[in-house]
């Protein structure tokens, strides 16, 4: 029996590329494309910081400049309360303890409820 | 010492003792917040020196400030007190215009630099003191003197181009 050979003249070529049309443009323009948009959008997002650190310094300083005439204030009214404490103590029990093992200022942690509440 | 400031908000808890005799009275100022947001760079320009002398006396006493700086504490006060008075005096429709901005718009300065272009040059046409925010980069316009507010969103952020 005859041994079965490839037919004269050899196979006819195998077809493995698909023939299919390439669509779009070629791929290092969209690489080059979404490179541009990111660089737009990371300088405007670098303005939007820039621009926000000097409102925050804006605002800072804003404070600052506030701060010594509100701390102003609040220490007047703590005086004037220790130095109310200080007086009814002297009035009540006839001279001045030394309540705290400090020189310094303590704020007045207490308060004296009005004998006649009214309302 | 307790870490919380005690406050007593109450109207019954509050203390009444005035201060003595032996005190200088001095008026508090008794702004709220947009009003002395407005004017704190004024305040700032004018009441500098002041403010910086009654911080470093408050540093240096070491926990009895409170006691012992209650002189520069008025001075303090009465600077602040005279640039509000001052404003009021003379420029009180431009300051109404832009403390109520800052109400409207949360209190970000941003939001109100059409008021505050007004504010800021009638104060410094009459008053003579001019916003000044330290430690801006030179090199470019200061915030508050740029045309467009990239984060605002109203109309009323935008200044007119000078």
């Amino acid at each position: 029996m005859a041994q079965d050979l490839p037919p004269s003249g050899g196979y006819e070529p195998v077809q493995y590329k698909r023939n299919l049309p390439a669509r779009g443009f070629r791929p290092s323009y969209y690489l080059f494309a979404m490179g541009l948009i990111c660089t737009y959008g990371l300088y405007k997002t670098g303005k939007g910081i820039r621009e926000q650190n000097e409102l925050a310094r804006e605002k800072m300083w804003a404070r600052i400049h506030l701060i010594p005439m509100l701390q102003a204030e609040e220490d007047r009214d703590l005086v004037r309360r220790t130095w109310a404490d200080k007086a009814r103590e002297k009035e009540l029990m006839g001279g001045e303890s030394k309540v705290y093992h400090s020189d310094r200022f303590v704020r007045p942690t207490y308060t004296i409820t009005p004998k006649n509440v009214t309302k | 010492m307790a870490a919380r400031q005690p406050r007593f908000n109450q109207n019954v808890l509050i203390d009444t003792t005035p201060l003595p005799d032996s005190v200088p009275k001095v008026p508090e100022i008794g702004a709220s917040s947009a009003p002395l947001l407005s004017a704190s760079f004024f305040i700032g320009a004018r009441c500098g020196a002041y403010n910086d002398d009654y911080m470093k006396c408050k540093t240096e006493a070491h926990g009895k400030g409170e006691v012992e700086c209650m002189k520069e504490g008025r001075k303090v006060t009465r600077c602040a007190a005279s640039v509000l008075d001052d404003i009021n005096k003379n420029c009180l429709e431009e300051f109404r215009k832009h403390w109520q901005c800052l109400d409207n718009n949360n209190q970000q300065l941003w939001h109100c630099r059409r008021p505050e272009q007004l504010l800021n040059a009638c104060v410094f046409d009459k008053l003579k003191l001019e916003k000044m925010i330290p430690g801006a980069p030179e090199n470019e316009t200061p915030v508050h003197l740029r045309d467009r507010q990239i984060f605002s969103h109203n109309m009323s952020s935008y200044r007119k181009p000078e």
